[in-house]
């Protein structure tokens, strides 16, 4: 059983009830036309409009019924609403992939993500990331922990390394 | 065909396709959504928002909001006074560019 999350959408009085995946799905859409739309002095009122419009079409397919909306229907809905163009051209090519960061990744940490991260950063496998690092705190009196514990503080978290991975690609893509 | 030049003419021209459906009175998005899906030209909110609000900024368009019967409010675009007089210009430009693209290939007359 997923999560259920309540969003409001622009111009929309009632909330709309997603279940995880499709909320996922729908902050993509929204966070990558955000980006292409970086540079248009509208930028907020054209989202608002897509927000409406994506509003629009829910409330369509809901027909007031209190139901969640999986993944299928948002992406048909997303679908037809279509990618927002942008000057894309230009803006992808200004900005290629954003760099990496460091951040900690919820899916599949034993701890506090802090290797989870380390590996999708660094393209190494996390097995290795959490060997290394039992093996150097061994040889060095723990001096591996502190950094954890300051890595477990400092860095912002993400959920999974899907989530990772498409945040460093969200300027790129089809043009 | 080479689809991506035609593709390239098409987006050049949904601009002055979007006056002359304006032009026929107030419209809102959906609408001309509705009058472009049947065609060559059918276009997605992605694409038309930004491009209407570009319109609006150069003073082509104008819009007011209007409460309808289902739903939130709408943006009600109508011609502005550039707009009607680029969609005029764009007109006889057209007109003359079929008569050239009609003329051009003919053998010359003796």
């Amino acid at each position: 059983m997923q999560t259920v999350i309540h969003i409001s959408l622009s111009g929309h009085a009632t909330s709309f009830a997603l279940d995880e995946d499709a909320h996922r799905a729908l902050r993509a859409y929204l966070d990558r036309a955000r980006s292409r739309l970086k540079r248009d002095p509208d930028r907020d009122e054209i989202l608002r409009d897509l927000e409406q419009s994506i509003g629009d079409k829910l409330a369509n397919l809901l027909q007031a019924q209190a139901r969640v909306v999986d993944r299928k229907e948002i992406d048909s809905i997303l679908d037809r609403v279509g990618a927002v163009d942008g000057d894309n051209a230009d803006a992808a090519a200004a900005q290629p992939d954003r760099p990496r960061r460091l951040c900690r990744i919820e899916e599949g940490k034993w701890l506090f993500g802090v290797c989870q991260g380390l590996a999708a950063y660094s393209s190494i496998r996390v097995d290795w990331v959490r060997s290394i690092f039992v093996i150097v705190s061994v040889f060095t009196g723990g001096i591996p922990i502190l950094i954890y514990l300051v890595l477990m503080f400092a860095l912002p978290v993400v959920q999974s390394n899907d989530e990772y991975f498409a945040s460093l690609h969200s300027h790129s893509g089809a043009a | 065909m080479d689809a991506d030049k035609f593709n390239t003419l098409r987006k050049g021209l949904l601009e002055f396709l979007i006056l002359g459906i304006v032009s026929s009175g107030r419209v809102y998005a959906a609408d001309m959504m509705q009058r472009l899906s049947k065609t060559d030209f059918a276009t997605q909110e992605g694409t038309l928002y930004p491009l209407l609000s570009k319109m609006r900024r150069e003073q082509l368009l104008d819009y007011e909001w209007q409460e309808s019967e289902s739903g939130p409010p709408r943006k009600y675009y109508k011609l502005a006074a550039t707009g009607r007089r680029q969609l005029a210009e764009f007109r006889a430009y057209w007109q003359s560019l079929t008569t050239l693209i009609d003329e051009v290939g003919k053998p010359c007359k003796p």
